[in-house]
């Protein structure tokens, strides 16, 4: 019985993990930037998706369309408004700007989390979830949303797989991520393969938040918590390597879920933590790490 | 740094802080606190400055460093109560064992590994704290029985001094012949080594000492705030402010930090009529500086000529 | 300071660095293979070898910047081997790096100062005669004037000067220099063999690392050239110069020709590729002196020179990775303010160095991304002829690209350029590190290639076998000028002189 329940609970919540940590470590993988405002995206996404239902009176399919749209835009604007003129600045040393990006990116981060406060409050919300209701898996009672979120989660996994691995656009994406010089001296501007990974990011970062929002609710403060978590499992990975994010997410999730219904709920965050200590001690590169 | 001689900056500094100390005869009590607050805070920042300036690394998690120093001072009243300085003593001392404990993965890994090493401690911190809560107050904190005074001028006497003094340490090292090879250990390491200077030992010091003075002044801020808790002291977003504040003075300066952390507690206190919006406004301002001013403050005051 | 040690006492005496066996592996690739070296006081010992050879690498396992997999090094008789480099330093070791790396917030004066310093985490306040001994230091490597000013403001020699003063600040007895007149001017590199020579005439063991024979062969008392991290050859300049194995190495042995005439190309008077008057800054160093050279459609130009010279450099600024002054037209329209990948869409494609393969891609799928602006058809079949062209490509069709062996990434990597049917294909360096057999079949894929093509080709190389038989044109290139232009028969004549 327990059993079940941690093999469903630990399943919904690691392919949530997993959507946003791929998206996280898309960005570093290609464009080389660790975005610390992460957190703050997919809960722009999930309150969007609450105000819409909350003051427009949408329903929940067009308040999670909306919710997903406001976090595809807010990530764009993050690219345009602070990653890329930092990127393109003379007025910092070369060795200087990851670190520029970095501290950037983190104050963005806040700054959207002190605006959701100030204009919605700090309080939990949760979106309407699309699915409802309860059905019985192998004795376990789990609520339907919990199947869906999964689901959207490997849908939009398999669109990513599909759109990187069989359309030309991906695979330029790929390739830069391999080899930036490489892909230039093929004839494909760089720049454009930057917005249209972003736009990836922006979707994945969306999708994830609204998710998230149907399945546990968020607050303002979940913002440092999600974007240590996307940091963590992508380290985890191995930088920069997706389908490292994809199978770390899982350990983590899986990590969490066992401690909270073995050990306690307090504690559910300490194994990954330790696991991460231990795996950068050991091998800092992770698991299937390239960088 | 400029075309100012350290002499002359320390003599500035040294005027500035001795028209400081006159504030307390005009100035109403909370703005006093403010100030008091703001000069603890000074400290931090300089201490990441030294940090970050040497190992050539941004360092995420300075309120590990500050956390250990507090709650075991904290902890330590608590359970004994032994006199002030004793606590604020074995902070400092918690604070460089803990310095000590995260340079040895830290300083083997570079890049954003580094930045995540001091991250997952003080994710590390915080889980300990919450979940240890009988010793700790948990997330609500800790209250000590003892506060060093009640007097709103001398404590913001002490902080003005402490502060004051921590400065000019920090500033004179990094100006000293130890700074230099520091700078160097952090900008070239392996023409450091190449000129016969022992770069992990270099950095270690420069870990234990941020670490020291981060611990201490931590400490030192628990007995004025008879109180500690998380989202004061330990809490990633107050790690930030360290930075920002840190950034926005001027990297490398030192003292540019305070001028940096300064600003960031005026300006949140200037802006609270705009209530919740007010913390919003100050980050998107030092975003701005961060945007177009990258070499912050001091850069700015002392128009140095070199690329930031 | 001045005790000239005669040849005679530096004989019986031991030698100030001695290195036996020395070995140095970084995965699966050999970088140094037995290395021995001996350089007595007073002495300079010249370490020459083209890219890749192994010469930087031997400085680092001297160093201690790099750990040695096996052998001896010892500094005046003591073995300091697997050392970190600090320890190795404080023996009596010094090295003036090739690129200047001056701390850029401090002057000259204190930049000098640190070299001073003792290791020690205790000083707060420095030793009062350190700054009248750098003050010392700096007189003698000429800095005096510039003290006081910071390193941005300087000019590149001042910034060399440094790092020769960083170096001997501390009386090093073995000073190890590499590339020392990379970008000097004619006069600067005169002003540094002096005072190289003087320093050798103090007593010091010097070990100068250099690439070019020629530059290095007044100043050195015996040559030790190496090729592919082995040595070859080793005794006074001029008998190395001589040596065959060395000049088959470098220069390459007879050569058949087969150049076309330069008026039998049809766009005379406005060439395919001009480039006109183009130079190039690194920071201070000049990588490219108003070079010239112009291509037609349809011609094989070679550019010759060995590493350093400026090839690479000359290829990214026409490829419009780099900044330069002059001016680079194509058919007569100026390439400036093009983006690098509109100029490759647009047909002037390259292969550069360091082949830049997509690694943990396919062959197939690195061929097709190079075929990306093609219809799917076209893409297709232009792979099918490119298959006929490199047959072990389509062998290996499905295989990461990164576990190709180095001739079969080369193939790929000009495969790949081709796919994007190129006006102009420029080829940096595609024999760098390959095989006598590999470079056959390489070759005669080029020479089919000019045959049944009108393809226009631009071949940067510094091996001469490979570069002159399918060229029409020459080039000589030689620390950032051209030197010599000419037909491929006239070279060894001609050029040859100018390149050894």
């Amino acid at each position: 019985m327990l059993f079940w329940q941690i093999l469903v609970d630990g399943f919904a919540i690691s392919s949530l993990y997993a959507l946003g940590a791929m998206g996280f470590a898309l960005i570093f993988g290609v464009s080389g930037v660790l975005n610390l405002s992460h957190g703050a995206l997919m809960v722009a996404a999930v309150v969007a998706a609450w105000a819409a239902g909350n003051d427009l009176h949408a329903g929940p399919y067009s308040g999670a369309a909306i919710g997903v749209a406001v976090g595809f835009a807010a990530t764009l604007l993050t690219y345009f408004v602070v990653v890329r003129p930092l990127q393109q600045t003379r007025k910092i040393r070369e060795e200087e700007k990851e670190i520029f990006i970095l501290t950037a990116t983190l104050l963005w981060g806040i700054m959207i989390q002190e605006l959701i406060a100030y204009l919605y409050t700090n309080n939990a919300k949760t979106v309407a979830p699309i699915v409802n209701g309860v059905i019985s898996i192998a004795g376990v009672r789990t609520p339907q949303n919990e199947i869906f979120t999964a689901v959207v989660c490997w849908l939009a996994i398999g669109v990513l797989w599909l759109l990187v691995n069989r359309t030309r656009a991906g695979k330029a994406v790929l390739a830069a991520s391999m080899n930036p010089r490489g892909v230039t001296l093929l004839g494909i501007e760089l720049s454009q393969v930057y917005i249209v990974v972003w736009a990836i990011y922006g979707v994945l970062v969306g999708i994830a938040g609204v998710l998230l929002g149907m399945f546990l609710g968020v607050s303002s403060y979940s913002v440092g918590p999600l974007t240590a978590s996307a940091f963590s499992i992508v380290v985890l990975g191995g930088l920069g390597s997706v389908s490292g994010a994809l199978i770390a997410a899982y350990i983590v999730g899986y990590l969490e879920t066992i401690t909270a219904y073995l050990i306690s709920p307090a504690y559910r965050t300490i194994p990954a933590l330790l696991l991460l200590v231990v795996v950068m001690y050991v091998s800092p590169r992770g698991l299937l790490g390239r960088r | 740094m400029g075309t100012l001689s350290t002499t002359r900056i320390l003599l500035i500094a040294l005027g500035a802080v001795i028209l400081l100390s006159f504030l307390p005869l005009g100035v109403s009590g909370y703005v006093l606190g403010l100030l008091t607050i703001a000069y603890y805070f000074g400290v931090f920042a300089m201490a990441w400055d030294l940090l970050f300036g040497f190992a050539g690394e941004v360092n995420f998690g300075p309120t590990f460093l500050i956390g250990t120093g507090a709650y075991t001072a904290g902890i330590l009243d608590n359970l004994y109560q032994p006199p002030i300085f004793v606590c604020v003593a074995a902070g400092a001392l918690a604070a460089v064992l803990g310095g000590v404990v995260l340079a040895l993965p830290a300083l083997r890994v570079r890049g954003p590994y580094f930045g995540l090493t001091t991250l997952v401690a003080v994710l590390m911190l915080q889980n300990f704290i919450v979940v240890d809560a009988s010793l700790t107050g948990g997330e609500i904190g800790l209250t000590v029985p003892d506060v060093i005074t009640i007097s709103d001028a001398t404590n913001y006497w002490i902080a003005l001094w402490f502060m004051a003094i921590s400065g000019a340490i920090l500033f004179a090292l990094s100006r000293s012949p130890v700074g230099l090879i520091l700078q160097a250990s952090g900008q070239d390491a392996v023409q450091a080594g190449a000129l016969g200077f022992n770069v992990t030992k270099h950095k270690l010091a420069a870990f234990i000492i941020s670490a020291f003075f981060s611990g201490l002044a931590g400490a030192m801020l628990v007995f004025y705030l008879g109180s500690a808790s998380v989202g004061t002291l330990v809490d990633i977003t107050v790690g930030v402010q360290i930075i920002i504040a840190a950034v926005l003075g001027g990297r490398r300066t030192i003292l540019g930090a305070v001028l940096g952390a300064i600003f960031l507690i005026a300006m949140s206190e200037a802006l609270r009529p705009l209530g919740d919006l007010s913390n919003f406004v100050v980050f998107a301002m030092a975003l701005v500086v961060v945007l177009l001013f990258p070499s912050g403050f001091f850069g700015l005051l002392t128009r140095s000529k070199e690329p930031s | 300071m001045n005790t000239h040690v005669s040849t005679a006492e530096s004989a019986a005496a031991s030698a100030n660095l001695e290195v036996k066996g020395l070995t140095k592996r970084f995965g699966g690739l050999i970088a140094v293979k037995d290395m021995a070296l001996n350089v007595h006081a007073g002495q300079i010992l010249g370490l020459i070898g083209p890219n890749g050879s192994g010469k930087s690498t031997v400085m680092k396992l001297i160093m201690g910047i790099e750990r040695p997999n096996a052998g001896s090094v010892r500094i005046n008789g003591i073995e300091v081997a697997g050392w970190p480099s600090h320890k190795i330093a404080r023996m009596g070791a010094g090295i003036v790096f090739q690129h200047s790396r001056p701390l850029h917030r401090q002057t000259v004066l204190e930049n000098i100062k640190l070299a001073l310093l003792p290791d020690k985490l205790t000083r707060l306040f420095a030793d009062p005669h350190i700054d009248d001994h750098a003050r010392a230091i700096a007189a003698r490597v000429g800095l005096t004037q510039v003290l006081d000013r910071r390193p941005a403001t300087l000019p590149f020699a001042d910034l060399r000067k440094i790092e020769i003063a960083k170096a001997i600040a501390r009386d090093p007895k073995v000073l190890l220099i590499d590339e020392p007149f990379a970008g000097l001017t004619a006069t600067e590199t005169e002003a540094f063999s002096d005072l190289i020579c003087e320093l050798r005439d103090d007593g010091r063991a010097i070990l100068l690392v250099d690439h070019n024979v020629k530059s290095v062969a007044r100043l050195v008392d015996r040559v030790l050239a190496m090729y592919v991290g082995e040595r070859i050859a080793e005794g006074s300049a001029e008998e190395v110069m001589r040596d065959e194995t060395v000049r088959r190495v470098y220069l390459g042995g007879s050569i058949e020709t087969a150049a076309r005439p330069e008026t039998s190309f049809a766009d005379r008077t406005t060439p395919f590729l001009e480039v006109d008057n183009v130079s190039v800054f690194y920071g201070k160093a000049q990588a490219l002196e108003k070079v010239s050279i112009h291509v037609h459609a349809g011609e094989f130009v070679s550019v010759v020179g060995l590493n350093g010279a400026g090839k690479t450099t000359l290829f990214n600024a026409i490829s419009g990775l780099l900044p330069y002054t002059g001016d680079i037209r194509r058919q007569g329209a100026s390439l400036r303010g093009q983006t690098a990948a509109t100029i490759a869409r647009n047909g002037i494609v390259q292969c550069p160095e360091g082949r830049e393969l997509f690694t943990d891609m396919t062959v197939r799928e690195n061929l097709d991304l190079g075929g990306q602006h093609l219809p799917p058809d076209e893409s297709a079949a232009q792979i099918a002829g490119l298959f006929e062209l490199f047959p072990i490509l389509n062998e290996r069709q499905k295989q990461a690209a990164g576990t190709l062996s180095g001739g079969e990434q080369q193939m790929l990597t000009i495969a790949r350029a081709l796919m994007m049917k190129p006006k102009l294909l420029i080829l940096d360096e595609p024999t760098l590190g390959l095989a006598p057999v590999v470079l056959e079949q390489i070759s005669k894929a080029l020479e089919k290639l000019r045959q049944t093509t009108d393809i226009t080709v631009l071949l940067g190389e510094q091996n001469v076998t490979f570069a002159l038989p399918h060229a029409d044109r020459v080039y000589v290139l030689e620390h950032a000028r051209i030197v010599w232009e000419g037909e491929p028969a006239k070279f060894a004549a001609g050029g040859g002189a100018a390149y050894l």
